[in-house]
């Protein structure tokens, strides 16, 4: 369903270029959990920004669905992100003034969906991902691992078809992270939620489908879980990273 | 949840994350309405026909208020987009376009802006009790409260408010539109960096800043226009170029100065200045020249009214008077329409005599600032003339002094006066100096009682005196009506023009007439010039508030952190204290070394005797400063209390 092709980034005037992404090609299978794996600095953040909308690529192509996002105005962008993308950031984008049922359901809402069947949604997917009992109370009034469930809602309310996280696991403790990780998996599996994640962590990106390595923005590996148990991809994906260079211990 | 319900919800938020900001708001509304109240009413015209005028000017006055306040809620808007960008972002992000955005935004604010123009409004109409109070009491006349709303300055209002809104508004949403999701996310603001960046250039910035400013203030009182403008223009490049120079330097000064730097809470203090150093010193210049124009505006106002009373309480001690000069000196028409017209109770006619020279004129010339034309010789009353005078005027009576001559003077000429031991010989009698009294007696003007001063001697010793004029003074039974005076002006016109060659003129004056002149003129003058003011301190303290209170959370989060490193909650407090004076004390200190000396020398044009007492020069100035500092503290406080609760609580 997603196709990127080509891309580069690049940062910075004439004299200082920092190049952030360079020539990366990947695609996406509906259905599938991507993992996408790097140090810090080796432009995650940066190709999944490119991928959401949030910023522009200097060259190259992102296609969804066959159309190229770089095609698409004002209007259509705002629609597409509506109704295709759901975004789970490392630092919760939650919104502090509204309860969490109803940031999950804004979206819906402020586009005219009728409240009855916004409601019904909206607790819908807070069952689904467990925090049905939390709906009434504001961001503040909740745990990191809360918030995070919270927006992994709001990510796949309106039926989105592509959700994207950026270090979901961040700001998280391990158990917390495990409980989330563990949400997501089943949104992909059980759901069918196709859902790329950024993460610089291994453990995370052991409950992806498929990982793939980016190093000083290139595509470095790409490495399939297949039927293997998640230990043995975990241990394989240290594998890579040791490979990748001496800085496993500043991955992990 | 709808846009508008959402909107709503932001709303009452930002009312209270920018309370400062809304009682602005509501302070604005109350203001605008209460002086379009002035502008419609019937009642207030009436006070005087020369009130006409009034509604023109305050539309003016208001017009140069909704600029300020516009200014003040663009800035505030703008502010708050940059502050909320994150949570803008968001909004892009789920889905929003930025049309919605925007639309969000312009709901939020125009609820903001109607609930504080409610508000306002219910203010206002108590506000204008109390100009309708000030007015009624300057005019004489009796005050009844009476709440009546005016619809005519409500809609006045409304239409300021929807120019102060719309234009603002209008801003915020063009930025709204060219926004982009990524700078809104990832644009958190960092520390900016420091402007000016070589010590030497700095220094040297600093300095012609400083000879601009002194440059500046020198050129605004040299009294022309045109070079009063450009004293103005050096004025706002010198505090430009001292903060931003100042600005740049504390860093370095600090860098260069460890010990300094880490003793008591300097570290802290000096960083949260640092931390936004290029916004700081910007803002604390624009800050600072509206501190500036805010004391100049309400230091000419109180200067023109001190002239407009300072004048009058001189001829309004007696409830008639006049003066006839020249060559023929008839009160007949007066006395004539007097005695037809006007019941009286006591008077006196009596006659201005003159020495056979000006020998305590030239002493008081060579003494003090003396303005000494009119009289060649010094001016002479006799002892019974005086008494009577004395008892139409209420003032107590006094023993004569047989053998001496007395002065009746205006203040300002006491000390000199007291200080004369000269005696003085009127044909062969030779007196010697008595006492000094210095109530009000129509000394100011020429055809009265003296310039300033005048002789009262025996009545025998004034036989054979020249005369220079002839007066009356009368107590009426009632205050003189506006048409007694205008008739007694009119006769003393057609006098003047029945004369050869006329050199005399007469001079009629009331004490009700003096009361409605002070009245009128001030205000027409300097009404417009408070309201002015208060506006832009209104606004000044506004913008500087708002900047401090969105520090809140970086202090709350530097205070945890203290507290867990071992910091006492007093030394906090003793830190967020000093840090609190630096901030509010660096753009009034400018303005006020600028005002000061400038609203001092204003106070010293009028002539001598005008700006004495209560209006002498200093106590203007220290009135100028003790009203700016009052409404000045009143948001300072505003600002502690909620900072103090918001970052030392728990
Ligand atoms: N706005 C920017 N301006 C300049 N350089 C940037 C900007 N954003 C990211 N970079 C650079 O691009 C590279 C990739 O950054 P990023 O995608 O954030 O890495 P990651 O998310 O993998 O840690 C880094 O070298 C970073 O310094
Ligand atoms: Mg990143």
């Amino acid at each position: 369903m997603l196709q990127v092709q080509n891309i580069e980034k690049y940062y910075g005037n004439k004299n200082n270029v920092t190049r952030a992404l360079d020539r990366v090609s990947f695609d996406v299978e509906a259905g599938e959990f991507l993992a996408i794996m790097g140090a810090s600095g080796s432009g995650k953040t940066t190709l999944l920004n490119c991928i959401s909308t949030i910023d522009t690529v200097s060259a190259g192509k992102i296609l969804l669905d066959g159309v190229s996002i770089a095609d698409l105005s004002q209007e259509e962008l705002a629609k597409f992100r509506r109704e295709r993308l759901g975004f789970v950031f490392q630092d919760f984008n939650l919104l502090d003034t509204l309860t969490v049922e109803e940031n999950i359901g804004l979206a819906l809402s402020l586009n005219h969906t009728d409240p009855k069947a916004v409601q019904d949604r909206v607790r819908d997917v807070a069952q689904k991902l467990g925090i049905i009992d939390i709906l009434g109370k504001f961001p503040y009034q909740i745990s990191g691992g809360q918030k995070q469930r919270a927006a992994c809602a709001r990510a796949m309310v309106a039926g989105q078809s592509l959700l994207l996280a950026d270090e979901p696991t961040g700001a998280l403790d391990s158990k917390a992270s495990k409980n989330l990780l563990e949400i997501m998996s089943a949104m992909n599996q059980d759901m069918g939620a196709t859902i790329l994640m950024v993460t610089h962590d291994a453990y995370s990106a052991s409950y992806a489908g498929r990982v793939l390595f980016l190093k000083d923005g290139r595509v470095f590996n790409e490495l399939l879980r297949g039927e293997r148990g998640r230990s043995v991809f975990y241990h394989e994906i240290l594998d890579v990273l040791a490979a990748l260079g001496g800085d496993v211990s500043d991955v992990i | 949840m709808t846009l508008s319900k959402l909107s709503l919800r932001n709303a009452g938020r930002q009312a209270r994350d920018y309370l400062v900001y809304a009682v602005t708001v509501v302070m604005a509304a109350a203001l605008l309405y209460s002086f379009n109240g002035l502008v419609f009413s019937q009642e207030v015209r009436q006070l005087s026909e020369k009130m006409n005028t009034l509604p023109l000017v305050i539309v003016l006055a208001s017009m140069v208020v909704v600029c300020i306040f516009g200014w003040l809620v663009s800035y505030a808007t703008g502010f708050m987009l940059s502050r909320r960008s994150r949570e803008l972002g968001t909004y892009i992000l789920i889905g929003l376009t930025n049309k919605q955005v925007a639309r969000l935004f312009f709901l939020e604010n125009l609820a903001v802006g109607s609930a504080a123009l409610v508000l306002g409004l219910a203010l206002g109409g108590l506000l204008y009790q109390v100009l309708r109070a000030i007015l009624f009491a300057m005019f004489g006349l009796s005050y009844h409260f009476a709440l009546n709303f005016s619809l005519p300055a409500m809609g006045l209002t409304l239409f300021y408010f929807a120019l102060i809104y719309l234009c603002a508004l209008g801003r915020s949403r063009k930025r709204i539109h060219k926004m982009k999701i990524y700078d809104l996310i990832y644009l958190e603001r960092q520390n900016e960096g420091v402007v000016i960046q070589t010590g030497k250039l700095r220094r040297r910035i600093f300095a012609v800043s400083i000879v601009l400013g002194v440059a500046g203030t020198a050129m605004l009182m040299a009294g022309s226009l045109l070079i009063g403008i450009t004293g103005a223009g050096c004025l706002i490049f010198a505090l430009f170029g001292f903060f931003l120079s100042f600005a740049s330097g504390v860093p370095a000064f600090f860098e260069k100065r460890p010990a300094r730097k880490y003793q008591g809470q300097n570290v802290l203090i000096f960083r949260t200045l640092t931390a936004k150093l290029a916004t700081m010193g910007i803002v604390m210049a624009v800050i600072s020249m509206i501190f500036t124009a805010t004391l100049l505006t309400e230091g000419s106002g109180l200067v023109m009214s001190g002239i407009f009373r300072g004048r009058s309480v001189e001829s309004a001690c007696f409830d008639l008077y006049f003066g006839i000069e020249g060559e023929n000196q008839d009160p007949g028409p007066y006395m004539d329409y007097i005695t037809e017209h006007i019941p009286v109770e006591q008077s006196v006619l009596y006659q201005v005599y003159l020495s056979d020279q000006p020998q305590v004129r030239d002493y008081v010339s060579s003494r003090t600032v003396y303005y000494c034309y009119n009289y060649d010789q010094d001016p002479i009353l006799c002892w019974s003339d005086y008494a009577a005078l004395r008892s139409i005027a209420g003032y107590p009576a006094v023993e004569p002094e047989p053998g001496r001559y007395l002065f009746h003077c205006m203040t300002y000429l006491e000390v000199p006066l007291r200080d004369y031991d000269q005696p003085i010989t009127l044909g062969d009698t030779t007196l010697t100096p008595g006492s000094v009294y210095t109530e009000h007696l129509s000394q100011s003007l020429g055809v009265t009682n003296g310039r300033g001063y005048i002789l009262v001697v025996p009545d025998e010793a004034a036989e054979g005196l020249a005369v220079h004029h002839l007066a009356y003074a009368a107590k009426t039974l009632q205050p003189v009506p506006a048409e007694g005076y205008d008739a007694l002006t009119d006769i003393a016109y057609r006098e003047y023009n029945k004369q050869e060659n006329p050199l005399g003129y007469g001079f009629v004056s009331t004490k009700a007439n003096e009361a409605a002149q002070v009245a009128v003129q001030t205000a027409l003058l300097a009404f417009p010039m408070f309201y002015l003011a208060l506006a832009l301190a209104m606004t000044a303290a506004t913008i500087l508030t708002i900047q401090q209170l969105s520090e809140t959370e970086r202090y709350r989060s530097q205070f945890t952190l203290l507290r867990k490193l071992g910091v006492a909650r007093q030394e906090m407090a003793r830190a967020l204290g000093r840090q609190f004076a630096i901030y509010y004390a660096m753009p009034a200190v400018p303005s006020v070394l600028i005002a000061a000396p400038f609203i001092f020398h204003l106070a010293r044009i009028p002539e001598p005797g005008v700006m004495v007492g209560m209006n002498s020069p200093g106590i203007i100035v220290i009135i100028s400063l003790g009203i700016f500092f009052l409404i000045y503290a009143l948001y300072i406080l505003l600002a502690y209390v909620s900072l103090r609760r918001n970052v030392l609580s728990q």
